[in-house]
């Protein structure tokens, strides 16, 4: 972390100085304030201009008719009323639904169940590591171009090792409910690395004497993972759930675009695709931002959900 | 104490060995479409994709042409350099952000953590428009300050990082602050200091979340001399021709140096886990 | 903002009301940074912007490389000579024709001077009113030289985009899997039934019969309408009925479906839709192609034998194909848009040889295509630039009877998409299907205000 020092060491004579003066006169509690609002400021402001403006912008459009070039026209909700009526977006947010609720459990099992296994120190497990996060590191568009090379009907290694067991081999992409399936798979296959990584960053963050006491209470395997590592857990898990819905609904994006384009039959085709192609290919700037507005909401509300059970995430009892 | 008892150590010890079948087999599973991508590379364009995984026809080719052809160490150089200062950019906000979300008092925190929160939810293709046109207003298309500004802003490492400060021990910046350090000297010597797995876990995300970025890119730049490594692999393919060994050629070339990062830092992971004396 | 035009200071429209509301939101959040901003990135009108996907660029293919060349030797040509300087922007081709690159340029008022465009993509931008007049740029007898392939650039009797190539669609095939599945060139077919029959005998478990584009987009519905004109059939008539609902349709979506259903027809792509090697390894028998192909053979598998032929017609039904291609147009909303108009009609719109010859060079010389001049096509015979078996058949049997792809808009083109894959891979009713796309373009012209259809 000796790249993070150097500008670091600037600004920590910056912001100290101002704060030493006032040490005597403002009280803890502001003085805290006071940090907190400096350590906030610069993402803050970054978030504000870069995500903020842009969706506020966004929101705007939801209420005009866009021409793609540059011309607008208020049409109060008339974008959303289109939204209410058009089958193929409800379509679309059916087969959003359906990949969210395959996706997120599955990709939480399998990513939870890597992290635990990396965590038991076995020997060669850099390589183990690396290997299981290598998926992550090709971008999507390839990943999507050898997916499809194996996948291919004829030829494709999946379906020759199919035949060669005497099975018919499946158009894996070629039919609408089993291309959704494949997605998915593929999904779960790039992705499994990167929460195994954060579920082990909060795996190690477990002190291991809790585990040690409770070996020597006689806890197995399954006590110990229930009475302490998932209790534990549960501000990484929280994490990982939440992060993995919201990728689920907004992203994909890539891989929709080289293996099926939103086909067979739009069978693949997300929300997120649905929007996409209202607006960069029809046009439909207004459209599509209001389509992309409403889908916002829906995850905001989803979250807020989660956040009341959860509490926003804080399990620990410092509230 | 494991000594003391032979038959449950030998059952931990076949435990283990499972566990590493395991491990290999899952290993096996991801690698290998990744071997497929690595062979393919090294065949002919014709040949590129006939549903053999040991290549007909062998081939150097696609590198040297990947090499000398086509100007791949600029493009290197630009996708590392934009990728390595958001990285370390990002890193040093979102930790400061997310240890005051975490740790510090202040009215209106659960309020601006769920703001923050929010950005979250946003979909890309939703606020592309809008964001091309705040850049453009900016003075920052066609721009290294193009390509890395707007991509340093990412709620997911300040979300990440509340987490993970949420189940710091409290004792240790009490101690600190009795001691008469002020926030931001807690935050310097005790709080990132502490933060090093994490921060090496997400260095590896945001590297390759940006080393990986094509869409924004593409989007903001048309001056060649800014191309990143991923613009270019998609030049590879034509209105007619695919050329799906070159783009597989690309690709490996581009993924070469990020496991190389992976492999560092998550040494540095677990390295830092043993030395934090912590735990 | 403050620039946007050469002289022409636009009145404060709501079309400028994002981008204030920005700049507004962007400068209250940090420096103020608006001078400059704002309009077509060049906004002097000196210098004009080209995209395209040709060049400059170097590529691993030949014949990409000589058609980037080819695009550059025209700006430097057009550098050398006039005041306004073209320079050309490239941009990959699967993110100019789908991808976010153009259009959000054009939704934000920044987008090129001049750029290549899509059939399918005319009458959106032509209804956006960013098509800039090109017809006071051409010669005389240019557009009666360019003849009905003019027609669907042309909005009230003015071209507003000049095509630079013509590429008619037939069928390729593979004369050795042919032989093996002992077929003969007499059994090169003629009707629906015999491709059916034919595809059957070329399909094996490795090989697949029959392609044709199997990914929804613009490019599968360009290939399906062939067979829905030949039965007589279309989308909508020229004076903006809807005549969708008809046998044509229904026969032309159910020859599809059927040949998907009894596994003559893939349901993906072969070789990930890399056609030269696809038909390389032998997994190909015969595929809906266009012209394009031509070249690629030659240049990555010159000893390969393969075939042409014309698409088979349904019962009662008259040949024809469908012909795509791309032309030039200028942005009426750029920064000198009377100079990209000039730039292009200087391209491609005059009678003088130099301007021919560049035609014939762009359509035989560095790519496989047929020329859409009258003119051209003649020099090009000349010059030998169809000499070649393949480029002879294209330009004697194939092309003549076709008809040009069409423009319909983003609504329309969905309609029919949706018919095409409901039937190819949901098992949809081929009734339902024509009855609901038909439902919706209806509902979509009553609405509907710009140029003619057809």
């Amino acid at each position: 972390m000796t790249s993070v020092a150097a500008p670091g060491r600037a600004r920590e004579t910056d912001t100290a100085a101002p704060a030493r003066p006032g040490r005597n006169r403002m009280s803890r509690k502001h003085r805290e304030w006071l940090a907190a609002g400096l350590f906030i400021l610069p993402d803050g402001l970054g978030l504000l201009l870069f995500v903020g403006i842009p969706m506020l912008l966004s929101i705007v459009l939801g209420f005009f008719q866009v021409s793609g070039f540059g011309s607008y026209e208020w049409v109060g909700f008339g974008n959303y009323e289109r939204m209410f009526q058009d089958p193929m977006f409800w379509e679309s947010m059916k087969i959003t639904g359906i990949y969210v609720v395959v996706l997120v459990p599955v990709l939480f099992c399998v990513s939870l169940a890597l992290g635990l296994l990396m965590k038991q120190r076995l020997p060669g497990t850099g390589f183990f590591r690396t290997a299981l996060f290598l998926p992550y590191m090709i971008s999507l568009a390839v990943v999507g171009l050898l997916w499809k090379f194996m996948l291919d009907d004829q030829v494709g290694v999946v379906n020759k090792s199919l035949h060669a067991l005497g099975m018919d081999g499946e158009s894996w992409l070629g039919e609408p409910a089993l291309a959704l399936g494949t997605v998915i798979a593929i999904m779960v296959w790039v992705m499994m690395g990167y929460y195994m990584i954060i579920f082990l960053a909060g795996l190690q963050e477990i002190p291991s004497e809790y585990y040690e006491a409770a070996r020597i209470d006689g806890a197995g395997p399954w006590t110990q993972f229930r009475s302490i590592t998932w209790p534990l857990l549960k501000p990484t898990s929280f994490f990982v759930l939440i992060m993995s819905t919201v990728a689920a609904m907004t992203g994909g994006l890539d891989l929709i675009f080289t293996m099926t384009q939103g086909g067979p039959a739009n069978g693949t085709s997300l929300a997120i695709y649905y929007i996409y192609t209202q607006a960069f290919g029809f046009g439909e700037y207004g459209y599509a931002s209001a389509m992309g507005s409403f889908l916002v909401l829906v995850m905001v509300l989803f979250s807020a959900v989660i956040f009341k059970v959860t509490g926003s995430g804080r399990f620990d009892d410092d509230r | 104490m494991t000594a003391s008892n032979p038959v449950a150590a030998r059952r931990r010890l076949t435990g283990r060995a499972g566990l590493t079948v395991l491990a290999v087999l899952m290993s096996v599973i991801t690698l290998f479409p990744f071997l497929w991508m690595v062979t393919s590379s090294f065949k002919t364009r014709a040949t590129v994709n006939d549903g053999k995984l040991i290549p007909t026809e062998f081939t150097f080719d696609n590198f040297v042409y990947v090499f000398t052809e086509v100007d791949f160490g600029r493009y290197l150089f630009n996708s590392f350099f934009v990728s390595a200062v958001i990285t370390v950019v990002a890193l040093f906000f979102h930790s400061m952000a997310a240890y005051a979300l975490a740790r510090l008092r202040f009215p209106g925190r659960e309020k601006i953590f769920t703001l923050i929160f929010a950005t979250l939810l946003i979909t890309a293709p939703v606020v592309l428009i809008p964001l091309f046109m705040v850049v453009r207003q900016l003075g920052m298309l066609d721009s290294y300050a193009g390509l890395i500004v707007p991509a340093i802003f990412n709620a997911f490492g300040i979300f990440l990082l509340r987490q993970f400060y949420l189940g710091f021990p409290r004792e240790l910046e009490e101690a600190a602050i009795v001691d008469g350090c002020s926030h931001w000297r807690v935050y310097w010597n005790v709080v990132l200091p502490m933060s090093r797995p994490i921060l090496s876990a997400l260095a590896i995300f945001f590297f390759l979340a940006n080393w990986n970025a094509f869409v924004w890119p593409l989007v903001v730049t048309t001056d060649p001399k800014l191309q990143v490594i991923q613009t270019a692999i998609a030049q590879f393919a034509s209105q007619s021709s695919s050329n799906y060994n070159y783009i597989l050629a690309g690709t490996m070339v581009a993924a070469l140096p990020m496991i190389a990062v992976f492999v560092f830092f998550q040494r540095q992971m677990v390295e830092s886990i043993k030395t934090s004396g912590l735990k | 903002m403050l620039k946007d035009g050469k002289g022409a200071v636009p009145p404060p429209t709501r079309r400028r009301f994002l981008g204030a509301a920005a700049g507004a939101a962007a400068a209250a959040a940090s420096t103020p940074l608006l001078s400059g901003c704002g309009g077509s990135a060049k906004a002097d009108g000196k210098r004009l912007t080209f995209w395209n996907f040709y060049g400059p660029q170097k590529n691993p293919d030949p014949a990409v490389n000589a058609q980037a060349k080819w695009f550059t030797d025209l700006v430097a040509e057009w550098n050398a000579t006039h005041e306004v300087k073209v320079d050309l922007v490239f941009v990959p081709t699967g993110d100019y024709t789908n991808g976010f690159k153009v259009p959000s340029a054009f939704a934000t008022g920044s987008g090129p001077d001049i750029f290549l465009l899509s059939p399918g993509d005319f009458l959106r931008y032509s209804n956006g009113g960013v098509l800039q007049d090109l017809t006071p740029h051409l010669d005389d007898g240019v557009v009666e030289d360019y003849g009905d392939v003019l027609n669907s650039r042309m909005v009230d009797g003015k071209v507003y985009a000049l095509p630079m190539e013509v590429e008619p669609l037939a069928m390729l095939y593979d004369v050795g899997a042919w032989e093996k599945a002992g077929l003969s060139e007499a059994d090169i077919p003629t009707t629906w039934d015999q491709l059916l029959d034919t595809g059957d005998k070329l399909s094996t478990r490795t090989r697949a019969g029959f392609v044709v584009e199997t990914n929804p987009g613009y490019l599968q519905n360009f290939m399906w309408y062939p067979w829905l004109w030949q039965g007589g059939g279309d989308v909508v008539d020229a004076g903006g009925t809807v005549v969708f609902d008809s046998k044509a349709a229904r026969q032309a979506l159910q020859l599809w479906g059927d040949a998907v259903r009894h596994g003559i027809m893939p349901r993906t792509l072969p070789a990930a839709g890399d056609v030269v090697s696809a038909f390389k390894t032998g997994n190909v028998g015969m595929w809906q192609m266009g012209i394009w192909q031509v070249s690629s053979f030659k240049a990555y598998a010159p000893k390969f034998k393969y075939g042409i032929f014309r698409l088979p017609v349904p019962p009662g039904g008259k040949y024809t194909t469908a012909l795509g291609g791309w032309s030039f147009a200028a942005n009426a909303k750029g920064g000198n848009p009377e100079q990209a108009a000039e730039f292009c009609g200087w391209a491609l719109g005059r009678t003088d040889e130099r301007c021919v010859d560049r035609m014939v060079q762009w359509c035989t010389g560095v790519k496989s295509d047929i020329a859409p001049r009258t003119s051209a096509v003649e020099r090009g015979a000349e010059k030998g630039g169809y000499d070649f078996w393949a480029m002879k058949k294209f330009k004697d049997d194939i092309a003549p009877e076709g008809r040009a792809e069409p423009r319909f808009p983003p609504v329309v083109y969905k309609a029919v998409s949706d018919a095409v894959q409901g039937v190819m891979f949901a098992d949809k009713g081929v009734d339902g299907a024509v009855t609901r796309a038909a439902e919706s373009i209806e509902a979509f012209m009553k609405s509907y205000q710009g140029a003619s259809l057809i």
